[in-house]
Formats: C-alpha cells, sequence, structure tokens
C-alpha cells in the first residue's frame, strides 16, 4: 500500500508527488468503523457492569 | 436566559442550525464528487465539486465571523479542565468511578472533535483554493504556474489526507448523534431547544447559562 502518488517527469525523469494515495481511502473509512465498534463495546460493557 | 415560559432552552439559533446543515449537505456534495469517480462512479464532478467548494468557504468565513462577533466562542476553546473531565469521564466509564462532572455548554471531547474538524477545514479550503488556480472557472483562467511541481505535490497530499479523515470524522460524528444518551442533542440541532429538565440533567447549569 502507497502512502502518496507519484509520476516520473518527462523533462527531469525525476519521480514526483502528485497527491496522497488513494489506498488509503478504505483505511480512513476503517478507522472510523473501529472507533464506533470500540466505543459501543465499551459502553455496553460499562452499562452492564452497572446494571 | 434564553428559555420560554414553556421551559425550553434555546441551545442553537436558526441561523446556526442552517449553517451546520448546509456545511453538513455542502460537505457530503464534496466527498462524493471527490472520491465516487475514484470508486469508480465515473461523471463530470469538476465543477460541481470547486462551486459546492466556495459555497463551503463562504460560509465558513460566515461562521467564522458569527462565532467570533455574535456567540461566546470562548465555550468552544479547550481548557485544562475540559481535559481534567475527560480523564473524569473515562474513569467512570472503564473503572465505575466517581460520577464526571457535567459539562457547561459542550464537553471537552466534543471541543476536541470541533477542533480537528474546524483544522481539517482549514487545510481544505486553503489547498482547495489553490487548486483552484489549476481549471478555468468563469472568474479567471487557469494559471498552474503560481507553485512548482514540487509545491503542487504537497498541495494535492494535504488536500486528499484531510478529505479522507473527514470521511473518519464523519462516521465517529453520525455514531454519537445516533446514540440514545446524545439524542436530546441531535434533536437540539433540528429545533433549536432542548427542555429545562435535558439541561439540568446533563448540563452543568453554574457553568452554561443560556
Amino acid at each position: 500500500m502507497e502512502l502518496f502518488r507519484y509520476s516520473r517527469s518527462i523533462y527531469t525523469r525525476q519521480t514526483e508527488l502528485i497527491g496522497a494515495s488513494w489506498d488509503l481511502l478504505p483505511w480512513f473509512a476503517a478507522a472510523g468503523v473501529a472507533f464506533v465498534l470500540v466505543h459501543a463495546v465499551i459502553m455496553l460493557l460499562a452499562r452492564r457492569r452497572k446494571s | 436566559m434564553a428559555a420560554d415560559q414553556s421551559g425550553k432552552i434555546v441551545r442553537h439559533h436558526l441561523i446556526d442550525r442552517l449553517y451546520h446543515w448546509l456545511m453538513a449537505i455542502a460537505v457530503f456534495i464534496l466527498l462524493g464528487t471527490a472520491f465516487l469517480p475514484i470508486v469508480g462512479i465515473k461523471f463530470q464532478w469538476i465543477d460541481i465539486h470547486w462551486m459546492t467548494g466556495v459555497f463551503l468557504t463562504l460560509i465558513v468565513l460566515v461562521h467564522i465571523v458569527r462565532a467570533l462577533f455574535w456567540q461566546d466562542w470562548r465555550s468552544m476553546l479547550v481548557t485544562p479542565s475540559d481535559i481534567r473531565d475527560i480523564a473524569s469521564g473515562a474513569r467512570e466509564t472503564l473503572t465505575g468511578g466517581a460520577e464526571a462532572p457535567k459539562p457547561a455548554k459542550y464537553n471537552g471531547l466534543q471541543k476536541f472533535y470541533h477542533l480537528a474538524v474546524a483544522l481539517l477545514l482549514i487545510a481544505i479550503i486553503i489547498t482547495g483554493l489553490l487548486m483552484m488556480l489549476k481549471i478555468d472557472t468563469p472568474f479567471w483562467r487557469r494559471s498552474p504556474y503560481w507553485f512548482t511541481n514540487y509545491w503542487w505535490g504537497i498541495i494535492y497530499a494535504f488536500h486528499g489526507l484531510a478529505a479522507m479523515a473527514m470521511i473518519t470524522m464523519i462516521i465517529i460524528h453520525v455514531y454519537f448523534a445516533s446514540r440514545p444518551e446524545e439524542w436530546y442533542l441531535t434533536r437540539s440541532m433540528f429545533r433549536g431547544w432542548i427542555t429545562r429538565k435535558e439541561y439540568e440533567s446533563h448540563h452543568d447549569t453554574g457553568r452554561w447559562k443560556p
């Protein structure tokens, strides 16, 4: 998985950064879902302990 | 006090609710026009993307001016007591410790969330406005020579990373808005007010006097 997108300049033949890698898109979404799941489980356990 | 005879406590004025929902619509349009083509749903996205971006920029500017001059912007600042309250809340939840103090209008986590979204939006708006130099609009002709390729790469990378991070933040926001203990806040973003009972049970009435 790449973090950034690169291209090779036709003039200098050097590799140039052109932006963030779109491979990261599902990972950012997964981070949100993971946060939700962890928080929901913690809150569920806390409520069970209280009751 | 912004409460009427029926005991309604005003939490969000109409203009603030309008801002919230217009911003939400704009952000969803921007994310859709940015990422749907990337996941394979191809369409002419560039015009609606930049126009929505300009609209988002304008309403964010209105929000900043309103917050600075018409609202209590200090109520959204993260303070040391917010960090102590977050720690108390975490202890209460994780170990069943003493009940955490009630917040003022916004709790510490809401303030951190606002700060994170504000920083992401500022990054997206600044880089987005710069990226508009590379497209023709009714206002100017494209002029991609303001920056070298090196700096364009950095601008595009920041724009993309901040936009993807917004997806994470939106998932978290929608999750909290849908949790039953937060419904009273979600309702208030539609109708503008909370009940006196909700005000007294969820907030420190000494720290938030609407």
